[in-house]
């Protein structure tokens, strides 16, 4: 699926400005790049909840889009209602609070759950559904190790079984390395270098991507 | 004084009609008022708190505006519009109740407006995105934001019927005080204290606050029993 060109200014200020690109289906796509070089504009943009300067829709035809946001919204309601407030039934609703750890809290009001946990929700809400495209805005930024490990098996399973491409904000380089098929880094707004994951993440081409990596490593 | 406390408590205990018809004069104008008030201002607060579009910062300031509208203000516009040479006198509504309610109604919508607005602008961003992340607009969304603000609309309510039982300089201007028919509490306690008659004035204040706390215990009970 081919994401156009986006763009992105906020009081005279340019906060993004990538050029168009292209994801597949059943392949998870991670974007890395320093704070306030636009991944989470990009990843806004693609979600259409902010608009484009160009005009033009984030992509052409009509594709189903999920997208967890960085600071998810915990519904005053059960964690169990807010999985199915998104789709599916009650059943497949625990069966995700289980994979996610967090079947016990299934009666607890959303609202209260702690901050590992109502991130945990949030992923197992977006994931509910069957979307063309997920996005995913640091995720697992608020969870602990195992947690962590659970959410990401079960993005990278629910991106092979569903064939949905994924677009998944991180702030972690390890974790890039560990579920990207493809990487996009960003800097200043702007899309440096897009490519395989293994490229982009272990031999750029770039010098501001090696730069970038060089301060991780 | 103890006498006139004293006196105030017999009235209360011995349902003085004079009292009884004052409670329930303040009694239908506060709770019509407030409700009104709500029923209109809570859609107008959660729309306004949580949509985007030009002009919307002007809306907040002219409401802002209207929140702190003196009550004296708004008593005597509705006079001169209701009175026997105003545009609505024909309608011969002034010193009746029904004048009162509106009067009430348009200086308590705003707060009711105001107070929803500011609550549901802190939570509207994060919630339109988490909803449109899962496929959720529209009407829905706007439901859902409802459901959200339920636990504020209460303690909306408290401010609304608050402010309807101790205003008095719009209920006095537009009901003119008339004993028997347009006579509520607050204008009542002044009417009498001006007189001398402090028994009533004093019973008057007593089931004043006596309501305010009744109410106030009734609200943050519903409150506790919604967040659990």
């Amino acid at each position: 699926m081919k994401i156009n060109a986006l763009s992105k200014t906020y009081e005279g200020r340019k906060v993004l400005s990538t050029p168009a690109f292209e994801l597949s289906g059943g392949e998870i796509c991670v974007l890395v790049g320093a704070n306030g070089s636009g991944k989470s504009s990009l990843a806004k943009a693609i979600a259409g909840v902010i608009s484009n300067d160009y005009g033009a829709k984030p992509f052409d035809g009509k594709l189903s889009v999920g997208y967890m946001p960085q600071k998810s919204y915990a519904f005053r309601m059960s964690t169990l209602r807010n999985l199915t407030l998104a789709g599916g039934n009650e059943a497949e609703a625990m069966e995700m609070l289980k994979k996610l750890g967090i079947d016990h809290l299934a009666k607890a009001p959303a609202n209260k759950l702690s901050g590992g946990e109502s991130a945990r929700m949030a992923l197992g809400r977006v994931l509910m559904k069957k979307y063309d495209l997920v996005i995913l805005d640091e995720p697992t930024a608020s969870m602990d190790m195992e947690s962590t490990a659970l959410s990401e098996k079960l993005i990278m399973d629910y991106c092979r079984k569903s064939g949905a491409a994924v677009l998944w904000v991180t702030h972690s380089l390890a974790q890039a390395r560990r579920v990207a098929d493809k990487a996009v880094f960003l800097r200043k707004g702007e899309m440096i270098e897009f490519g395989l994951a293994e490229k982009v993440l272990n031999s750029p081409e770039k010098e501001e991507t090696k730069e970038f990596l060089k301060f991780y490593e | 004084m103890s006498s006139a406390i004293g006196k105030a408590i017999d009235m209360i205990l011995g349902l003085d009609p004079e009292l009884m018809n004052i409670l329930g004069t303040t009694a239908k104008l506060c709770l019509t008022s407030s409700v009104i008030a709500l029923l209109i201002g809570v859609p107008l607060g959660v729309w306004l708190g949580s949509a985007r579009f030009k002009g919307r910062g002007a809306l907040v300031v002219i409401n802002r505006t209207l929140m702190g509208m003196p009550p004296v203000v708004c008593g005597l516009l509705f006079y001169i519009l209701f009175s026997g040479v105003g545009p609505f006198g024909k309608l011969k509504l002034l010193f009746t109740v029904t004048l009162m309610i509106a009067a009430q109604v348009v200086l308590i919508t705003p707060i009711v407006i105001g107070n929803m607005e500011s609550f549901v602008s802190g939570i509207s961003e994060d919630l339109r995105e988490s909803a449109r992340g899962i496929g959720i607009g529209g009407m829905k969304r706007y439901l859902l934001l409802m459901n959200e603000s339920l636990y504020h609309i209460f303690s909306t309510y408290l401010l609304a019927f608050a402010r309807a039982i101790a205003e008095v300089g719009a209920v006095s201007m537009v009901g003119g005080a008339i004993a028997w028919k347009t006579n509520v509490m607050t204008t009542a306690i002044m009417q009498y204290t001006n007189r001398g008659n402090f028994s009533l004035g004093i019973a008057l204040g007593i089931i004043l606050m006596t309501i305010s706390l009744v109410v106030n215990i009734v609200i943050s009970l519903a409150q506790r029993r919604l967040s659990r």
